[in-house]
C-alpha cells in the first residue's frame, strides 16, 4: 500500500467515524403502541395520541394489535423488542393479562406506559399508568343523571352498562350507586351489553323502558348506549322527557348533545391518554421525572357549553380532528 | 256431493278442506305449531313476572328487534335446505350497512345507496355460490372465508368508525308505512315469509331445493339443476342478509362495523329451532321465522326480567336443544305410526 493510499484510507476512516458519531448521538427513539384491538374507535384514538406525541418528541412510531388475545399481546411485545423499540405504550387486553408482560419488559429494560386500562392491582414494574378515574366519574355521572331525573319529576333511573366483568365497569357502577344513594335516586334496572353496538343498546333501552315506564334518567356507560337510548326516546316521543348522560364521547354523541337528544357527556380523553402515556415513557428514557399513576378526570360537557372554547379543548383530547 | 263436484268446489274455493287434508296441513306444520305454542307460553311466563311484556308496545319492540334476524334467517334457511351453510351473513350484514352509509356520505341518495348496499349481498352471494358449485369447495370453508373477508372490509370502509346515515328520509325504509297502519319492517317480513314459503312448498323450483338437500346425486339424476339451485340459495341468502342490514341502519340511522357479529349464529339457531336439519332436505320459512321470533322473545324476556344478559346464550342454547329434541321425538313417533 502506498503512502498516498494509506493517507486516503486514514482520511476516509476519520470522515466515516466523524459522520457516524453524531448520527449515533441523534439516533431516533422508537415507541410502540400495543392496542388490544384496532376495530374499536377508542383504541385508534389512543394510537393517534401516541403517534402525535411521538412526532412532537422526534420519535418513530410503530403499532401492533393484540386482537383481544393475551397471547398475541405477549407475542407483539416480543416482536417489538426484537425490532428494537425503545419504549411501549399499551392498551392491554385486560389488567389480568399484564404480569408476564411486565416481567418480560423489565428484563429487557423497556419502559412501558398503560393507557385506558391499567395494570393488575399489585403490579409495580411499569413506568406509568394513564387511565380515567372511573369511580369518581361514575359518581359524578350518577349524580348528574339523578339530577336530570329529578328535574323531570321522578327519581327512577336506568343504566345501560358495559359488561360487569370489566374492572372499569365495576368502578363506574360503584361510583354511580353511591351517588344515587346519596342523592335519593333509585336504580331500577341495569342491563349489560355484550356486543357494544347501537342496535343492541336500542333493544335494551326499549326493553328497559317497557319494564319501567317511570324511568326519568338513563345512565349510558359507553358511547353506543347513549346513541341507542336517544334513538328509543325519539321513537317514543320522549326526547327531553327522559334525561340521558353518557360516558366516553364521540362525534355521534356530540351531535346528539347539540340536538338536545342527550343532556351531558363525560368525556374519556382517549387521545389525551395516548399523549400523556408517550410523554411519560419519553421522560423515563431521558431521565426526566415520571408520574407513575395518572387518573384523568372525565370532564362533563353539557349541551349549553358544547361550543365553548373550554369544551373544544376537552374534545381535542378525546378524538382526532378528522372525526 | 260426488267426488267430481267436491274437486270442482275445491278449485272454486267454495268448499271447506276435507278433514284428511286439514289433518295433513296440521301434520305438515306440526313443528311450527309446537314452536308457536312454546313462544306463547314463554311470553306468558315473562308476562307473569313483568306485566308490560304482554303490552302492544312490547309486541312492537319484539317485532322491530326481531325483523332483521327473521329476514336473515329466511335466507340462511334456503342454504340449509340445500344441505349447505352460510357463515358469512353477519359480515355481509355489517358490510352492507357500512357501504350504504359511505355511499350516502359520497352524495348518493337513499335509493341509490341502498342498491349499492344490496350489491354487496349480490357480490358475496355470487362468490359463495361460485366457489361452492363451480370450484366444488366445502360450504363451511367458503363462507368462513367470505365471513372473514366481508368482516374485514366492514372495518376497512371507514377505518372502523361508525357512520351516521346521511339521508334524513332513510328511516322510511324501516319505519314508514307502505300499507297504512303497518310499519314497513313488518310488511317486509310478512311478504318475504309468504313468498318464500309459497316458493318452497308450491313451486317446482322451490321443491328442487329440498331434492338437492336430500340427495344431490339423486337430484342430478332426476335432471334437477343442482348447481344452479345451490348458487341461487347462496345469492338469496346474502341478498337477504344485505336487506336486513339495510333495515337495521334505516332504523338506528347509524352503521357499525360490528353490527352483524352476533347475528350469524342466531340466524342458524333460528333455522334449527324452526325444524330445519343442518343435513339438508327439511325446513320451512314459517319455522325459521318462528325460530327467529323465539330467540327475540327470549332476549326480550331476559331484558325485561333483568336477568344478566350473558345468560341469553345459555337460554337460547337450551331452547335449541328442546326444539331439536321435540322435533326428533315427533318424527320418531310419526315413523312408528
Amino acid at each position: 500500500m502506498t503512502k498516498r493510499m494509506k493517507a486516503g484510507l486514514a482520511v476516509a476512516l476519520a470522515v466515516g467515524l466523524g459522520l457516524a458519531s453524531p448520527a449515533e448521538a441523534t439516533e431516533k427513539k422508537t415507541v410502540a403502541y400495543l392496542a388490544p384491538s384496532l376495530d374499536i374507535s377508542y383504541w385508534q384514538w389512543v394510537g393517534y395520541g401516541v403517534k402525535k406525541k411521538a412526532e412532537e418528541l422526534g420519535m418513530d412510531y410503530v403499532e401492533f394489535t393484540s386482537e383481544n388475545s393475551p397471547a398475541k399481546q405477549m407475542d407483539n411485545a416480543r416482536t417489538a423488542v426484537t425490532k428494537g423499540v425503545d419504549a411501549i405504550v399499551i392498551g392491554p387486553v385486560s389488567s389480568t393479562s399484564t404480569p408476564p408482560l411486565l416481567a418480560y419488559l423489565k428484563s429487557q429494560n423497556i419502559p412501558i406506559a398503560f393507557a385506558g386500562i391499567g395494570p393488575q392491582p399489585g403490579q409495580t414494574d411499569y413506568t406509568s399508568s394513564v387511565t380515567a378515574n372511573n369511580f369518581e366519574t361514575g359518581k359524578a355521572q350518577g349524580s348528574f343523571v339523578c339530577k336530570l331525573a329529578k328535574e323531570r319529576g321522578g327519581n327512577k333511573v336506568g343504566m345501560l352498562s358495559l359488561p360487569q366483568d370489566r374492572e372499569n365497569a365495576q368502578k363506574y357502577l360503584k361510583g354511580a350507586e353511591e351517588a344515587f344513594k346519596a342523592d335519593g335516586c333509585d336504580l331500577v334496572q341495569m342491563l349489560e351489553t355484550r356486543g357494544l353496538t347501537v342496535n343492541e343498546a336500542v333493544t335494551q333501552a326499549n326493553d328497559m323502558l317497557t319494564a319501567h315506564p317511570d324511568i326519568k334518567g338513563i345512565y349510558g356507560m359507553y358511547d353506543e348506549a347513549g346513541t341507542g337510548a336517544a334513538k328509543v326516546l325519539e321513537t317514543r316521543g320522549l326526547t327531553g322527557k327522559v334525561g340521558i348522560a353518557v360516558a366516553d364521547g364521540s362525534p355521534t354523541t356530540i351531535g346528539l348533545l347539540k340536538a338536545n337528544a342527550i343532556q351531558g357527556i363525560f368525556f374519556q380523553e382517549a387521545v389525551g391518554q395516548g399523549l400523556d402515556g408517550t410523554q411519560q415513557v419519553y421522560n423515563a428514557l431521558t431521565g426526566a421525572p415520571v408520574e407513575k399513576d395518572l387518573a384523568l378526570v372525565m370532564p362533563l360537557v353539557t349541551a349549553d357549553k358544547v361550543d365553548s372554547a373550554e369544551a373544544k379543548g376537552v374534545i381535542d383530547r378525546v378524538f382526532p380532528p378528522a372525526n | 256431493m260426488t267426488e267430481a263436484s267436491t274437486q270442482q268446489a275445491l278449485r272454486n274455493g267454495s268448499a271447506p278442506l276435507p278433514i284428511r287434508q286439514r289433518e295433513s296441513v296440521i301434520g305438515a306444520y306440526r313443528t311450527e305449531i309446537a314452536i308457536a305454542i312454546a313462544i306463547v307460553l314463554l311470553a306468558l311466563a315473562v308476562g307473569s313476572q313483568v306485566p308490560q311484556a304482554l303490552s302492544w308496545g312490547n309486541f312492537a319492540n319484539i317485532t322491530q328487534a326481531g325483523a332483521p334476524l327473521m329476514i336473515m334467517s329466511l335466507g340462511v334457511l334456503l342454504v340449509v335446505i340445500t344441505g349447505g351453510i352460510d357463515l358469512s351473513v353477519g359480515s355481509v350484514f355489517s358490510l352492507t350497512g357500512m357501504v350504504t352509509a359511505q355511499a350516502m356520505a359520497h352524495g348518493f341518495g337513499g335509493v341509490g345507496a341502498s342498491l349499492i348496499g344490496l350489491g354487496v349481498g349480490l357480490v358475496f352471494g355470487s362468490i359463495n355460490g361460485f366457489l361452492v358449485t363451480i370450484a366444488g369447495l366445502a360450504p363451511f370453508v367458503v363462507t368462513l372465508i367470505t365471513f372473514a373477508v366481508a368482516g374485514s372490509l366492514a372495518f376497512i370502509v371507514t377505518n372502523g368508525r361508525s357512520m351516521p346515515i346521511g339521508d334524513p328520509d332513510f328511516w322510511l325504509l324501516n319505519s314508514g308505512s307502505l300499507v297504512p297502519g303497518m310499519p314497513n319492517y313488518i310488511l317486509f317480513c310478512v311478504v318475504l315469509l309468504v313468498a318464500i314459503e309459497i316458493f318452497l312448498k308450491k313451486m317446482v323450483a322451490g321443491r328442487w331445493f329440498y331434492a338437492v338437500g336430500s340427495s344431490s346425486a339423486a337430484a342430478f339424476l332426476l335432471g334437477i339443476p343442482v348447481k344452479r339451485t345451490k348458487f341461487l340459495a347462496y345469492v338469496a341468502s346474502s341478498l337477504l342478509a344485505s336487506f336486513s342490514g339495510l333495515l337495521t341502519i334505516s332504523y338506528i340511522l347509524n352503521a357499525e362495523s360490528t353490527a352483524g357479529s352476533s347475528l350469524m349464529l342466531q340466524a342458524i339457531a333460528a333455522v334449527v329451532i324452526g325444524g330445519a336439519s343442518l343435513l339438508g332436505g327439511t325446513g320451512t320459512a314459517v319455522g325459521a321465522a318462528l325460530g327467529a321470533l323465539m330467540i327475540t322473545v327470549i332476549q326480550n324476556g331476559v331484558n325485561l326480567i333483568g336477568i344478566n344478559s350473558f345468560w341469553q346464550g345459555s337460554v337460547t342454547g337450551v331452547a335449541i336443544l328442546i326444539a331439536v329434541l321435540i322435533d326428533r321425538f315427533s318424527k320418531s313417533r310419526r315413523r312408528a305410526a
